[in-house]
């Protein structure tokens, strides 16, 4: 199946959850990151629980801290 | 209001301008900005919004002018280092542009202050290092129904949203401050000086933009770069009505100051 | 021509585009459909300022030569 993640697709045979997703895309620090997928947010306790359907769009986004230092 | 000769040639660029002409550079003049960290961010903007005219502008800043600063924070000159930021911010505006009228805050933004301190401005800019400053701008200009533009910079990426009343918050994307430890160590907090004046020029001009009222604003998105690859994506966002802040049942009605990790603290002091 | 001139300015010798800036000031002061009058020289400001004002949805009517200026009646659009 195909997942468009963020903006690029990528090809996956079977099943995948978000958490394996985000370690597949060497996510290190999920902590950092928040998931929106097909436009809505997924709660961080559901990371490992959601499973990803064929054409879904999801989107990894990070908590950037600087600025300022 | 009628401008001078002077200020028409000052400001003649924007006049050119269909989408900003006489009647845009007046509501510029009459803008008031809160500018939150005189740092990487708070830097260029600083300078770009005294150089378009805004005609008051607030900078909040604890911290004097540090060596390290240099590399990225370009209102700052080798001979400020030990002057407290917010006046070496001042007298760069003041010489890029003597009519803007100048407010310092040389301490850090806090629950405590930041209500009062937003009060008086059209529109505030979050130019922090720090989660606790993000969320705490954030939860502040919501409840405080004002706008403000968020940026965020670390390595080679930056992101930036703007919010309006009844928009997309920074706590609709994230909900809360990432756990202490997994933000990233000291050594993982390197940031390319020139990614600073990237997204602090977009911020500026999400700033003029949103004083003349034309184009679009980055409501409801999230504007996210990586320089290492130049490429840049836009993120469509829709305000979370379960949104802990800005929500119909808001969880969140106080402010309050969130701990930092004692790395992130450091540019703070 | 009997038209009702509200303003009028003279930019004989201001270049582009401060030509035209000047231009917008003065029509910012009127109401739509008021009258100005400006004075241009002859080359880059008679060919650049009335179509820079065109493309803003002022209308240009009238274009007078007077040698090296150009009196050029503008409404407010
Ligand atoms: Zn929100």
């Amino acid at each position: 199946m195909k997942i468009k993640v963020n903006n690029e697709y990528q090809e996956f045979d079977g099943e995948i959850t978000v958490s394996e997703l985000l370690t597949k895309n060497n996510v290190e620090m999920p902590d950092m990151v928040s998931v929106q997928l097909n436009g809505e947010f997924v709660k961080r306790d559901n990371f490992s629980s959601t499973s990803l359907t064929d054409q879904d769009e999801i989107n990894f986004l990070y908590f950037l801290g600087g600025g300022n230092f | 209001m009628s401008l001078t000769d002077e200020q028409l040639e000052r400001y003649s660029r924007h006049i050119i301008l269909k989408d900003v002409g006489i009647e845009g550079q007046e509501k510029i003049l009459n803008g008031k900005v809160l500018i939150i960290g005189a740092g990487g961010l708070g830097a260029p903007i600083a300078l770009y919004l005294a150089a378009a005219g805004v005609g008051t502008i607030g900078i909040v800043d604890g911290d004097l002018v540090d060596r390290t600063n240099l590399q990225r924070q370009v209102i700052h000159f080798t001979p400020d280092i030990g002057k407290p930021k917010v006046i070496s911010a001042k007298e760069k505006i003041k010489e890029i542009n003597p009519d803007i009228k100048v407010n310092t805050y040389q301490y850090l933004a806090s629950a405590e202050n930041i209500s009062d301190l937003i009060k008086g401005y059209d529109f505030i800019i979050d130019g922090t290092d720090n989660f606790a400053a993000k969320f705490l701008i954030n939860d502040a200009c919501v409840m405080a129904g004002k706008p403000f533009s968020h940026g965020g910079i670390l390595r080679f990426d930056g992101q930036t949203l703007t919010h309006t009343p009844g928009n997309a918050c920074y706590r609709c994307v994230f909900k809360e401050p990432p756990p202490k430890d997994a933000v990233p160590t000291c050594s993982q907090a390197g940031v390319l000086g020139a990614i600073a004046g990237m997204l602090g020029t977009i911020q500026a001009a999400e700033t003029l933009k949103f004083f003349i009222g034309k184009g679009e604003l980055l409501v409801n998105r999230l504007l996210i770069f990586n320089a290492l690859d130049m490429t840049f994506r836009n993120v469509t966002l829709k305000r979370d009505l379960n949104c802990p802040v800005c929500g119909q049942k808001p969880s969140i009605t106080a402010l309050t100051d969130y701990e930092q990790a004692a790395c992130d603290l450091k540019g703070q002091r | 021509m009997g038209l009702d001139i509200k303003k009028s300015i003279n930019l004989h010798n201001i270049s582009c585009p401060m030509n035209f800036v000047k231009t917008k000031a003065a029509l910012a002061e009127l109401q739509q459909g008021e009258l100005l009058e400006v004075l241009l020289d002859e080359g880059e400001a008679i060919l650049n300022v009335p179509r820079s004002l065109k493309d803003e949805g002022h209308q240009v009517i009238n274009v007078e030569n007077l040698g090296e200026t150009f009196k050029v009646i503008i409404k407010k659009g």
